[in-house]
């Protein structure tokens, strides 16, 4: 809008300036012709009294009639002389023609002030400049605020589409609009957003029901194997397929309460907030990994890390990342943790760096496929740190990979876009 | 003193399949078990008889669990309640606790762990969580959290310590290496099978139990295991 308008500004200015000086010269030129002719009939005036034998007198600097010896070619000029009813010099127009009449050579000379006709012309220039500029005025003003009330639900439904989030339950609240096209437009959007709610409802509500649904058909099956076991009836190999059976229930639990977690994450559904003391935490989870696993876990602590977060999410994402780094831990070599700065450091020890480090975040990207792991443990992390807007790298550093998170980088959090 | 006395209990539980393999699991003990199939007649089961331990599914076919729940509330049964749910969310959890139930299990769960939760509840329920609970020569003092052969004090770790408590509950079954595994670690015993390191602790518990002449974990079909005095 407001180009249209500066494009209309423009183009009116230059409208106007063409428009004047074309009315600069045509008046002018109308002057002129209207001077000219004045001259040319007052000459032929005085012609006509001079040969009817009058003798008119002449009325410097308007009319001064001479007798001359010889005849001249007539001549139009502009002149200056002194004029005694104004009291100073003037410019003039001049017919000067030479005639004979009755026997006698005349020069006669009908001047006509120029002053007065060039005063007409910037007369007539000046009011239509004004004219022109007061209707320009008016109407870009009108336009303006004819345009502002046109416009007005247009702007607001814009704002309304930035603020457009899949998370409120409320509607697009749209302006309705007189203009054919807004309104148009108007329906369409709500059309399109009531759409993209829906699915994106229908989605999670998917998400949910499945991974809800498994549940109950999962714990038969369990219940059942575990009903088989103890009937004493089967042999050793039938018992070995039904243990990897509950471990294969397993995976799938975990892989379901997972992808509960992640789509709860997207959806926002964690607002609980508390100080958390990442330090502490990783002690006391590291104090249980230890009861797990012989793998060593050593914890350096330069620095405290407090973090305002949902403990929940918190435990989840220190766990994830350091279970990530033992199941990756090649040759049994210890796990270095280091808080420093904000920053929470776990290295594991790894004779090759990553080949596709830019999927490591990505869900079920497994860089070793002989790990049965759900592969949504680090999607999981990544998802938490951006939710908090912490921000997590990887690099591969003296034969370690080394992932870090930096509490203190809180970016405002992100909308929803993926 | 031998205290697995038994119990009666109601499986509030809508599907009929895993209702049925609670109750084949839980009788084995010589436990009484009622059903109710849904929401009306665990109300009328729960107004009308005493229960020891009452098994309650959230999502009973025709109205809620919880429900049961504040009903027996309001009629101050003293029934321990254990909530089954198959959602994992903490706020449906924290619900369930609010309103009173003694413990809360997430489909899907492993029979054994039920049981020992349900032996917990029971504890807590009757005894303040201050129970002796003797097999034989052993005795685990849940209220000390410490065990004792013929009174003569083991020093267990506290993995070593829940397992034993473990293993006793679910005494002459057969837990597989899995079963033991989540119950000690939950979700992060995926990590312990890599290692095998669910070895370390039973093998440790055994060898401390063999020393004082207490062999009750036997290994079952090469790789499960047993609590059985046979």
């Amino acid at each position: 809008m407001r180009k249209a308008s500066k494009s209309f500004l423009w183009a009116s200015m230059l409208l106007m300036v063409l428009s004047t000086i074309a009315l600069f010269f045509y008046v002018r030129w109308l002057l002129e012709q209207e001077v000219e002719e004045e001259l040319f009939s007052a000459e032929a005036r005085i012609e006509s009294a001079l040969s009817a034998g009058q003798h008119p007198s002449s009325l410097a600097p308007i009319i001064e009639i001479n007798e001359v010896d010889e005849l001249k070619t007539p001549f139009t000029k502009d002149t200056v002389i002194y004029d005694p009813s104004q009291d100073e010099m003037e410019l003039f127009r001049e017919l000067s023609t030479y005639k004979r009449i009755n026997n006698k050579s005349y020069k006669i000379s009908v001047r006509v002030l120029v002053v007065e006709t060039n005063q007409i012309l910037w007369a007539i220039i000046l009011s239509y400049i004004v004219i022109i500029f007061l209707v320009f005025v008016f109407q870009f003003y009108l336009n303006k605020s004819s345009n502002k009330k046109i416009w007005n639900p247009f702007f607001h439904n814009l704002e309304q589409m930035k603020k457009f989030s899949l998370l409120s339950k409320e509607p697009i609240q749209l302006l309705d609009s007189e203009i054919l096209e807004f309104s148009e437009l108007n329906k369409e959007i709500a059309l399109l957003t009531g759409k993209v709610r829906d699915d994106y409802e229908n989605l999670k509500q998917y998400t949910e029901d499945v991974s809800h649904e498994l549940q109950t058909p999962l714990a038969i099956i369990q219940a059942k194997i575990e009903n088989i076991i103890n009937d004493q009836t089967v042999t050793e190999v039938q018992f070995n397929q039904l243990a990897s059976i509950q471990k294969d229930i397993q995976r799938l639990t975990q892989l379901n309460k997972r992808l509960a977690l992640l789509t709860k994450l997207e959806n926002h559904q964690f607002t609980h907030r508390a100080n958390i003391d990442i330090t502490d935490l990783i002690a006391q989870i590291i104090s249980n990994f230890n009861e797990i696993s012989t793998i060593s876990l050593t914890f350096e602590k330069a620095s405290n890390i407090m973090a305002n977060i949902d403990p929940y999410l918190a435990e989840i994402l220190c766990n994830n990342i350091i279970s990530n780094a033992i199941k990756h831990s090649s040759h049994r070599k210890p796990i270095n943790i280091e808080a420093k700065d904000m920053v929470l450091s776990v290295y594991n020890y790894g004779p090759t760096p990553i080949v596709n480090p830019q999927y490591l975040f990505t869900r079920f990207y497994r860089e070793n496929k002989e790990f049965k792991s759900t592969g949504l443990g680090l999607a999981i992390v990544k998802k938490i740190c951006e939710l908090y807007g912490y921000e997590i790298t990887y690099a591969y550093i003296n034969e370690h990979h080394c992932f870090s998170i930096d509490f203190g980088s809180t970016k405002s959090t992100r909308k929803l876009s993926s | 003193m031998y205290y697995f006395f038994w119990m009666k209990l109601l499986i509030a539980e809508d599907e009929i399949s895993l209702q049925q393999s609670i109750v084949t699991y839980l009788e084995r003990d010589g436990n009484v078990c009622e059903c109710a199939s849904n929401y009306e007649e665990a109300i009328y089961k729960v107004s009308l008889y005493d229960y020891d331990v009452i098994i309650l599914d959230v999502n009973l076919v025709t109205g809620s669990g919880l429900e049961v729940l504040k009903q027996l509330k309001k009629e101050k049964k003293k029934a321990g309640v254990i909530i089954i749910s198959a959602n994992n969310s903490l706020n449906d959890k924290l619900e369930g606790l609010d309103l009173g139930a003694d413990d809360y299990i997430t489909k899907p769960f492993h029979l054994a762990e039920l049981n020992s939760r349900i032996k917990a509840v029971l504890r807590r329920g009757k005894f303040g969580g201050d129970e002796n609970i003797v097999f034989n020569e052993i005795r685990v003092d849940t209220g000390a959290k410490s065990a004792y052969v013929l009174d003569k004090p083991l020093t267990l770790t506290r993995k070593e310590y829940d397992l034993l408590l473990f293993f006793i509950t679910n005494k002459n079954r057969i837990l597989s290496k899995e079963i033991i595994a989540e119950h000690l670690w939950g979700d992060n015993s995926d990590l312990a099978d890599n290692f095998d390191f669910i070895y370390v602790h039973i093998n440790n518990l055994r060898k401390k139990l063999t020393s004082e002449g207490a062999k009750y974990i036997k290994t079952a079909y090469g790789s499960g295991y047993k609590f059985t005095e046979e």
